[in-house]
């Protein structure tokens, strides 16, 4: 495996965000005031409290869809250093991440349009789906083989 | 001299410095930042305008998810940018660099441009913190989740307007978001060079 600071930096950076994402419920915050945790993640979440998991009665700080990418993220890019040479030059990651993106378009499209109503578990599972690939596709240039499959 | 020897040395003579770097990601994160600035003031008058429906789908919700979106892809463009106009050989780390600095681009320029709209319009903030507040209070729940729900979104809406704030909380997740993107773009878009690190 080469890059390996690269790697331990941005997993210990994923992790924190991971962390972070659950919000004033897990950091001792309270249930009447804005937790630190919420101006973090402002800027690329809306945030919805009704579209948030909650822990201990208190919304995370970022809606379930984000949560799932944010544990897909992490979860795959844990995982990298087992997969390392299987990855190495693997299109695969990069189609499923093609996927993932048109099933994120078409679930907020349909829920938009009110053609069904999506669930946190619903959104946290198509979040998920999205952040793996990413890390996984990211994950391909980490073989000491890897010729970028081109 | 055989063919690989001869590419090597015209990649070291021709090894592109820090400026080929933030051509990349000015041009992108400006672009990026003006992108998802009209955006969403086009959405937030938007809300300012709409009757209070109680849909959760609202025009401010939508933004929120756009701008994200938007702003998350722009460290895989501006790597591609950098592919197509400097060279296709990069490393990993560049790739990352330039996915973080367009990330924080996008933060700086977003927050200059936010602080130029509060000269045009003052009142944007009241006035969309009132829209948010009446579609809250049209929600079909009771009062005591609608009234936690309303001030947690006020107060977000609230909250975005420090420049502290925006670039100290923007910068770091923002980037990281596009450093992710910008080693995918890496992976899809780049030639790897032989490298040690």
């Amino acid at each position: 495996m080469q890059h390996k600071w690269l790697y331990a930096g941005v997993l210990a950076a994923l992790a924190a965000l991971v962390l972070f994402s659950l919000g004033g419920g897990f950091w001792g915050g309270e249930a009447t005031a804005r937790h630190w945790t919420h101006n973090l993640f402002y800027g690329i979440c809306h945030q919805i409290p009704e579209r948030s998991f909650h822990l201990n009665e208190i919304p995370m700080a970022v809606n379930s869809r984000c949560f799932g990418i944010f544990a897909g993220l992490f979860a795959a890019w844990a995982a990298i250093p087992l997969f390392t040479r299987r990855l190495s030059g693997n299109p695969w990651p990069a189609r499923i991440l093609l996927v993932a993106v048109m099933l994120q378009i078409l679930d907020y499209s349909g829920n938009v349009m009110q053609l069904w109503e999506n669930t946190n578990s619903s959104r946290f599972v198509l979040g998920f789906i999205l952040g793996a690939p990413a890390s996984l596709t990211a994950g391909t240039l980490f073989s000491t083989n890897n010729h970028n499959g081109k | 001299m055989d063919t690989e020897q001869m590419s090597t040395g015209q990649l070291d003579s021709n090894k592109p410095g820090l400026s080929d770097f933030w051509q990349s990601v000015v041009i992108v994160g400006v672009i990026f930042s003006v992108v998802s600035f009209i955006i969403g003031l086009f959405l937030g008058y938007r809300q300012i305008a709409a009757e209070p429906t109680g849909s959760l789908i609202s025009p401010m919700m939508i933004s929120g998810v756009v701008i994200c979106l938007v702003t998350c892809v722009a460290g895989a463009v501006a790597v591609w940018h950098y592919t197509r106009e400097v060279t296709q050989y990069l490393k990993l780390g560049q790739g990352a660099l330039i996915g973080f600095l367009t990330g924080a681009v996008i933060v700086v320029v977003s927050v200059i441009l936010n602080e130029i709209w509060m000269l045009v319009d003052p009142d944007y903030t009241e006035k969309m913190i009132e829209a948010v507040i009446a579609n809250v209070e049209a929600m079909d729940m009771p009062q005591s989740a609608r009234d936690d729900m309303a001030d947690a979104m006020a107060e977000s809406v609230r909250s975005s307007q420090s420049i502290t704030q925006q670039l100290f909380w923007g910068i770091p997740i923002t980037g990281l978001l596009n450093l992710v993107t910008g080693m995918i773009a890496t992976a899809i878009f780049g030639k790897k060079e032989e490298e040690t690190f």
